[in-house]
């Protein structure tokens, strides 16, 4: 099982350079109107896609960015986009 | 296995068009439930659904590990009550479930973790679980194989000795549970995928699979790692679950040096001997989420040098099998168990991570009775989903395990 990262400033990369930042789940909730709910969802709540999924990684032994790639959780590579087939 | 010979539990059956109870998963949770449902509930009228066989998940790749020292009040009585079930299931289900209590030895590598283990032996004492702090001498009585010496990563300082621990033929106890719930009428259905939860007013009304529909007003979901993707995709109810691949593997047969179970935190690695002398042994999980069950070069390298430090006999000795399943973490390391709360009839028994197989004879007979009676039992209220709202996580670990940019 190989993971291969690419990092948008230092290209691909073995996976074990990175930390895994969790699944993209759109911009922070505003804090007027937060509700227990809203921030639970926020802060812990995941889909656990067998597929492809948006998630965050952070070059922790690099370059230090985070960004986000498209990854089939099933197989463990990358893909250009979410519609991205084999 | 598929073939249209009798299965090894009972007769094949015909997947009818509804079902009192469906159970969604063929492993040992589900097992188990099915079992406690007939045996204690009188609820026979039960399908079971699984996608490929049973015992094909977590319930056939865990390392057979069973222990009841675990961290909080809410969790030490579950499994002290799964542990102390094992030799009744055995003569119940008349079937030898290779119940082996050579009991556990947990390493210490530090005067903080030696604390910790002092405050988790206090709890599981209170609760009437033997556990033992010893010293890194006794420890090595107990294990000769033990490196004591200093001249090590992590020199260990000491150790939680938690004597009814051990291991349990973890197939055995699948295919007793399966004989045990299909004598009573219990049906399971392989190679059945569900692929949907038919709802109506809040209420579940049937259970959609690739052999067809099946009408019921109940189904549970405990299909280890797989729980959190079916949930989402068949409800829309996220989970703060993640999963992982866990790795594990033997050794070439040896001569019996290891009549422990041995694990360090420090050096993430267990092992015990199993009765064919392998040496069975792994812990490590690549921390990112994936459905792989793949291994990775990456690990057997970590397991040797582990494995060669604090029991340096087995330097040399060759992997012989290594395998790998899905361990559903979530964020305090403890399951959730929940009904009736997000949807009428519906049921889930997940988020167990690499705790499913110790948990699962106690945790089915309180499911069993959760359904039964639509009330959830005292001992299962705390591992609710609402207490990620109510920020009354559970502390099964010191530190948050959550595989997001804050660890």
């Amino acid at each position: 099982m190989a993971l291969t990262i690419t990092c948008p400033i230092c290209g691909k990369r073995n996976g074990y350079e990175f930390r895994y930042g969790g699944e993209e789940k759109g911009p922070r909730p505003d804090e007027k109107d937060l509700t227990p709910e809203s921030w639970c969802d926020y802060v812990h709540m995941n889909k656990c896609v067998a597929g492809v999924q948006q998630e965050w990684w952070f070059h922790r032994d690099g370059c230090g960015s985070w960004f986000t790639i498209f990854r089939d959780t099933t197989t463990n590579l990358e893909k250009e986009t979410p519609e991205a087939k084999e | 296995m598929f073939s249209k010979s009798k299965p090894m539990w009972g007769k094949k059956t015909k997947l009818k068009s509804s079902y009192d109870v469906v159970l969604i998963g063929g492993g040992l949770h589900s097992l188990a439930t099915a079992y406690y449902l007939a045996k204690e509930h009188g609820i026979t009228d039960i399908a079971i659904i699984e996608k490929n066989y049973i015992g094909y998940g977590g319930a056939g790749r865990n390392t057979a590990i069973v222990r009841a020292n675990q961290r909080t009040q809410y969790n030490v009585p579950l499994y002290k009550e799964a542990l102390d079930l094992w030799p009744v299931l055995t003569k119940e289900l008349d079937y030898n479930l290779m119940f082996n209590n050579c009991g556990n030895l947990n390493l210490m590598h530090s005067e903080a973790a030696m604390n910790a283990a002092r405050m988790t032996i206090a709890t599981a004492q209170f609760h009437g679980v033997e556990s033992h702090l010893i010293d890194a001498k006794e420890a090595k009585e107990l294990v000769p194989a033990l490196n004591i010496s200093e001249d090590i990563t992590f020199p260990i300082h000491g150790a939680m000795f938690h004597p009814p621990g051990g291991v349990v033929r973890h197939d055995a106890v699948v295919w007793g549970l399966a004989k045990g719930a299909a004598k009573m009428g219990v049906e399971i259905h392989q190679q059945t995928e569900a692929t949907g939860i038919n709802t109506k007013n809040g209420k579940v009304t049937a259970v959609v699979t690739d052999k067809g529909v099946i009408n019921t007003k109940q189904v549970l979901i405990s299909a280890g790692g797989y729980s959190a993707a079916l949930i989402h995709g068949f409800l829309g109810i996220k989970l703060p679950i993640s999963v992982l691949t866990i790795q594990a593997m033997v050794t070439q047969p040896l001569k019996p040096i290891l009549d422990h179970v041995v694990s360090s935190g420090a050096y993430h690695c267990y092992a015990n001997q199993t009765l064919k002398g392998e040496i069975a042994t792994g812990a490590h999980m690549d921390p990112w989420p994936n459905y792989t069950t793949l291994n990775t070069a990456h690990y057997i390298k970590h397991q040797a040098e582990a494995l060669s430090e604090f029991l340096p006999a087995l330097r040399g000795i060759r992997f012989m099998r290594i395998w790998g399943g899905l361990a559903d973490m979530t964020p305090d390391m403890a399951p959730i168990m929940d009904g009736n709360e997000q949807v009428e009839g519906f049921f889930m028994d997940c988020g167990w991570g690499y705790f499913g197989f110790k948990s699962c004879s106690a945790v089915g007979r309180h499911m069993a009775s959760f359904m039964a009676t639509n009330t959830c039992p005292d001992i299962l209220k705390p591992f609710a989903l609402k207490r990620y709202q109510e920020h009354k996580l559970m502390g099964e670990t010191a530190a948050l395990m959550s595989y997001t940019p804050d660890n």
